[in-house]
């Protein structure tokens, strides 16, 4: 039972992967090759493995398959992965055996590796782009070698060469997203638009039984976008009048500091939520899933600004496997992984000509505009920047959690 | 003789009486003391994010401590003394009749029986138990639209969740077992005789279990209350699962300024506020322990005289017969009593078991449908097949050597009570070696790793705690002096230390030692097949767990005369072989017990372990509070599930083991609980 529902997975997806491409194409027979290089051997063999019926061998797309082997400890937020990618899949195709760990914040990760100070033991890290810079000073991270994952070349360059790392030389884009809310319908009964709307809903007939974001850039962010103040702010006044108000006002009302409330938002734990759009897209899953009628839920990105924040793989200094962190971080970037990847987290993972992609790969992708945001909202959007104003607002979160206990 | 035997001993050179508690008082003294120092020093610091340990010594002040006694942060230490008081005597109100029904009320079957069920809960995961309180109570449960049909309750479900009250719930929950353990151990000792002359001699049944029952039963009282209250002011979490942002426990506060906060200053404060605030609570509470019966006493005349003015009056009046309550009734009423608090500690067990057949993708969430789906997902079935096959084959040919040999008559009775065992042995390291030790009977890497890492740092801490903890409990009792108080003193810290302490001590000690010579490269590189993350959940493990070995060890051996070591001494044995002969096999029950219950508290230890572990030694409890941050999946229910059914079946079979070897089952459940 177990052995079968073990090769299901793969072959299921090949199969789609070569129907699709079969649709899409139309001309037969051409084949589409994965290269599979013994990387880091001698001598440099590749394996092209023959895929008929599948003409995206000219699609413009890199499908560069490095194998490796040993295990391979990722560090990333709860839930980042497909199942299928970090446990059989990995096995099968990259030959290596993935074990994933969680953490909750930025500050957690860098905590845990500044504390065993490149003996972590980890080998993949994904931080958010702008707390990159800090982990290069600290030491935290090493240099990628972009030559051992040539797949680079399938990212839309919006979204390579950020301000935190301008030549990619130690973090590639992993999947970007924003922050919204999401509320009951049959318990929040004004039209909501606004972090302002939110914020008023939390403190009135939402409050008790709203749940925030647990890094303090969201939860103080949300403020600062409430009150057209630019979250990057640096002015004592306003980080002042925010501690004010979140701290002396607003924290009575909370029920949880949560950043992944979709679970417990389908157990009816809170009646409304901040949260990352991903994970408030699954939350529709869980609510039909726990019988609940997903349709009373309406989901809100957050205006008139939010945030854009981009996670990013990095490999941790000392790493003990860094080929295989090359080799994973390269396959989660041939366009049928990525994509699959996708489907699961629900966010973005910034293939070039992504539109096509999906057409083709996932046509029946559902609550896609939870996923892709239109060019009038991204305008909106804010990227974090790390200034002394950070330590400051991790202060008025750790007040904000003292102050809601009370 | 005696006298040339003397002379020769007086020459020889003598070891100082800490001799043998030598190798605890340097671990201790390397990994409590200097780390907890440390954590003081840190809290007169500054805070500053720029180091790579971000802390400034350089400018000591006092502001930390300022900080926490402003009003954010104090009411959170009072919420945490509030609920851990509150479910300590819970616990109390609960637990006694239930130990008091198993200790007077049952046969001797029966008391196994009762004393199973409590003890058999807390192996399963500390962690899956608190997570599956989010089952019944949440407010789109099947509780909840049940009570809802009912019309019990509000539209809006059971509103527990999130909240100080759910916290209340599962902490007593979860610490319960740790009440009525010791105060069975102690009311089980009681000679009944004392009970009898008390209603002998005219005593009711009331001033009978309170002026002879309950006093004699005071050590197991104050066992339990240290052994309940003192976890539970450190618990993490609980709160952490259950709380949200209301109920929040200073465990969890603490553990989040060394991680999100980055404060380590304000962090290091909490733990030396709360330590204290323990060690206060527990002045308070003996204080008021020794004054209330006192404060009574002063009443005693007034309460004599009303007794017999009332006696008096019955006499004059004949028996009121709707006041006595009959043996039967009362002996009913406990017995229903202990069966509701049994399905009380088995309700989360069942729930997990249940969801492990969850069809949905949440863990929390009943899809309606059962479904060994996740099963699936976990395990590779033609593997676990193979090994249960191999495993079948081997007991079989086991029974079958057994058979055939006993009626050849070739094998004598002992060597034949061992066979199976042997057999199940080879069984398990044969099949340990084609499975690459059981890695392959999983599908999903992760939580096999996990159970095994589990297991690898679980017995390792254990093998520590069982031979330095042993030494010094040897140590205290056949050398006490000076030392032995000072040395007391640091194992009765380490017991009244939270967990949450230690791990923030040794979380923060590590990256300080590790560019030693050689003791840094063993927790950086490891050692063998050891990598240096196990190396420390040794370390960080095994506190406890020595602390309650020394413990157990000291009391089997305060209880046994010395005569006996004399005796073999005076006979010319010299003190090694002493040991060997004579001390060792006496106190092999008390180290076999300590070693059991210091691998249960190391198998499910989540606190110390979530902040020293590192990539290649996530323990179970370490990958499930990770995942507990998002969405948990069915298959941890079903590593929950393994993990229960392979800890109980090396318990059972260590239980075999040792009551071959002569101890009865009894005595095992007492030195179980430390007494």
């Amino acid at each position: 039972m177990a052995k079968q529902l073990r090769m299901l997975a793969p072959d299921d997806f090949r199969e789609k992967l070569s129907r699709r491409a079969f649709l899409k194409g139309g001309t037969a027979a051409a084949g589409f090759a994965i290269v599979l290089a013994a990387c880091g051997s001698s001598d440099d063999e590749a394996v092209t493995i023959e895929t008929t019926g599948s003409d995206m061998a000219d699609d413009g797309y890199s499908r560069v398959v490095n194998t490796a082997s040993g295990t391979l400890a990722m560090y990333t937020w709860g839930d980042y992965n497909d199942p299928d990618l970090v446990g059989a899949l990995a096995d099968s195709t990259l030959g290596v055996s993935m074990k994933v760990d969680y953490y909750a914040s930025n500050e957690d990760l860098i905590t845990k590796l500044a504390a065993s100070n490149g003996n972590s033991g980890f080998d993949i890290v994904v931080p958010t782009g702008p707390y990159v810079p800090q982990m290069i000073e600290k030491g935290l991270i090493q240099k990628l070698d972009l030559s051992l994952i040539p797949n680079f070349s399938n990212l839309d360059p919006a979204y390579t060469s950020q301000a935190w790392d301008p030549n990619n030389e130690y973090s590639v884009c992993k999947n970007w997203g924003s922050t919204g809310y999401f509320y009951d319908k049959t318990k929040i009964t004004r039209t909501m638009e606004t972090w302002q709307d939110f914020i008023d809903a939390c403190m009135n007939e939402g409050s008790g039984n709203c749940a925030m974001i647990d890094t303090a850039p969201n939860f103080c962010g949300m403020w600062f976008w409430a009150n057209g103040i630019n979250w990057n702010t640096q002015d004592e006044a306003d980080l002042d009048a925010c501690e004010k108000f979140l701290v002396e006002e607003f924290a009575q009302h909370i029920k949880a500091f949560d950043s992944y409330p979709s679970t417990k938002l389908a157990e009816g734990a809170y009646s409304l939520a901040m949260g990352w759009n991903g994970d408030l897209r699954q939350a529709y899953v869980r609510i039909a899933d726990a019988g609940g009628n997903p349709e009373d839920w309406v989901w809100v990105l957050g205006s008139p600004a939010t945030e854009l924040w981009m996670d990013t793989y990095c490999i941790a200094a000392g790493s003990p496997n860094a080929e295989a962190a090359h080799a994973w971080i390269n396959w989660d970037l041939v366009p049928e992984i990525s994509i699959k990847d996708l489907e699961y987290h629900g966010y973005n993972t910034g293939m070039k000509d992504m539109e096509s992609l999906i057409a083709n790969l996932a046509p029946d992708l559902e609550r896609g505009e939870m996923i892709f945001f239109t060019p009038e909202q991204v305008a909106t959007f804010q990227t974090q920047e790390i200034t002394p104003a950070l330590d400051r607002m991790v202060d008025i979160l750790n007040k904000a959690k003292a102050k809601a206990g009370a | 003789m005696t006298a040339t035997v003397a002379a020769t001993t007086r020459r020889r050179w003598r070891a100082p009486k800490y001799a043998l508690a030598l190798p605890s008082i340097i671990w201790y003294t390397v990994f409590f003391a200097a780390p907890i120092a440390f954590i003081v020093f840190y809290s007169f610091g500054t805070k500053d994010t720029s180091k790579l340990l971000p802390v400034d010594l350089t400018n000591l002040s006092t502001a930390s401590y300022k900080e926490v006694f402003d009003e954010t942060f104090f009411t959170t230490f009072r919420a945490t003394l509030r609920i851990s008081i509150t479910a300590t005597l819970l616990c109390l109100v609960i637990g006694l009749p239930v130990a008091y029904f198993a200790a007077f009320k049952v046969s001797e079957k029966w008391k196994a029986i009762v004393l199973a069920a409590v003890v058999v809960p807390s192996f399963t995961s500390f962690l899956i138990r608190t997570v599956a309180w989010r089952i019944p109570l949440a407010p789109n449960g099947t509780l909840s639209k049940f009570l809802k049909d009912l019309s019990l309750i509000g539209e809006n479900g059971i509103q527990i969740l999130e909240t100080s009250l759910a916290v209340q719930i599962a902490i007593v929950y979860n610490y319960l077992g740790f009440m009525i353990l010791p105060l069975f151990v102690a009311l089980d000792r009681i000679d009944s005789r004392m009970r009898e002359a008390s209603k002998d001699l005219g005593a009711g049944r009331v001033a009978t279990f309170f002026g002879v029952t309950l006093p004699l039963a005071g050590p197991g009282i104050i066992a339990g209350v240290l052994l309940t209250f003192i976890p539970m002011c450190g618990d993490y979490v609980t709160a952490t699962v259950l709380g949200g942002a209301k109920g929040n426990m200073i465990g969890a506060m603490i553990a989040s300024q060394f991680s999100g906060a980055q404060n380590w200053p304000l962090g290091s404060a909490m733990a030396v506020l709360m330590i204290a605030a323990v060690l206060l609570t527990l002045v308070v509470g003996t204080v008021i322990v020794w004054v209330i019966p006192r404060i009574v006493g002063l009443g005693e005349p007034l309460v004599q005289r009303w007794r017999r003015a009332m006696r008096a009056r019955q006499v004059q009046r004949g028996p009121r017969a709707g006041f006595v309550v009959g043996d039967s009734v009362l002996h009913r009423l406990l017995g229903v009593w202990t069966s509701l608090v049994l399905v009380f500690l088995f309700i989360p067990i069942g729930l997990v078991f249940l969801h492990s057949f969850n069809r949905g993708g949440s863990f929390t969430i009943w899809s309606n449908a059962v479904s060994i789906k996740w099963w699936g997902e976990l395990f590779d079935g033609a593997q676990v097949l193979n090994t249960a096959i191999r495993f079948a084959v081997f007991i079989g040919a086991g029974f079958l050597a057994k058979w055939m040999l006993s009626r050849r008559q070739m094998l004598g009775s002992r060597t034949s009570s061992w066979l199976i065992t042997s057999v199940v042995v080879l069984a398990f390291v044969i099949n340990g070696l084609v499975t690459s030790w059981y890695a392959k009977i999983f599908d999903y890497a992760g939580i096999g790793d996990a159970i095994r890492n589990s297991f690898m740092a679980a017995f390792g801490a254990t093998v520590i705690a069982v031979l330095i903890g042993g030494m010094s409990g040897v140590a205290l009792a056949r050398r006490p002096g000076r030392w032995a108080t000072v040395f007391m003193g640091l194992v009765f810290l380490i017991l009244v230390t939270p967990e949450i302490m230690d791990a923030i001590a040794l979380a923060t000690w590590f990256p300080r030692i590790q560019d030693l010579p050689i003791v840094g490269h063993i927790f950086t590189n490891g050692w063998g097949p050891f990598n240096g993350g196990i190396n420390k959940l040794w370390v960080g493990q095994s506190m406890y767990a020595s602390a309650v070995v020394t413990l157990i060890v000291r009391a089997r051996l305060a209880g046994l005369d010395e005569s006996l070591e004399q005796a073999a001494a005076d006979l010319g044995a010299p003190p090694g072989r002493a040991f060997r002969q004579i001390t060792l096999p006496l106190i092999a029950s008390a180290m076999i017990a300590g070693g059991l219950l210091s691998f249960a508290l190391c198998l499910d230890n989540a606190v110390i372990s979530t902040l020293i572990s590192e990539a290649g030694s996530t323990t179970f409890p370490v990958a499930l509070l990770g995942a507990t941050r998002s969405t948990i999946k069915p298959f941890w229910g079903v590593g929950a599930v393994s993990l229960f059914v392979v800890t109980m079946t090396s318990l059972w079979f260590l239980v075999v083991i040792l009551r071959r070897s002569g101890d009865s089952a009894s005595n095992i459940a007492a030195t179980l609980t430390g007494s």
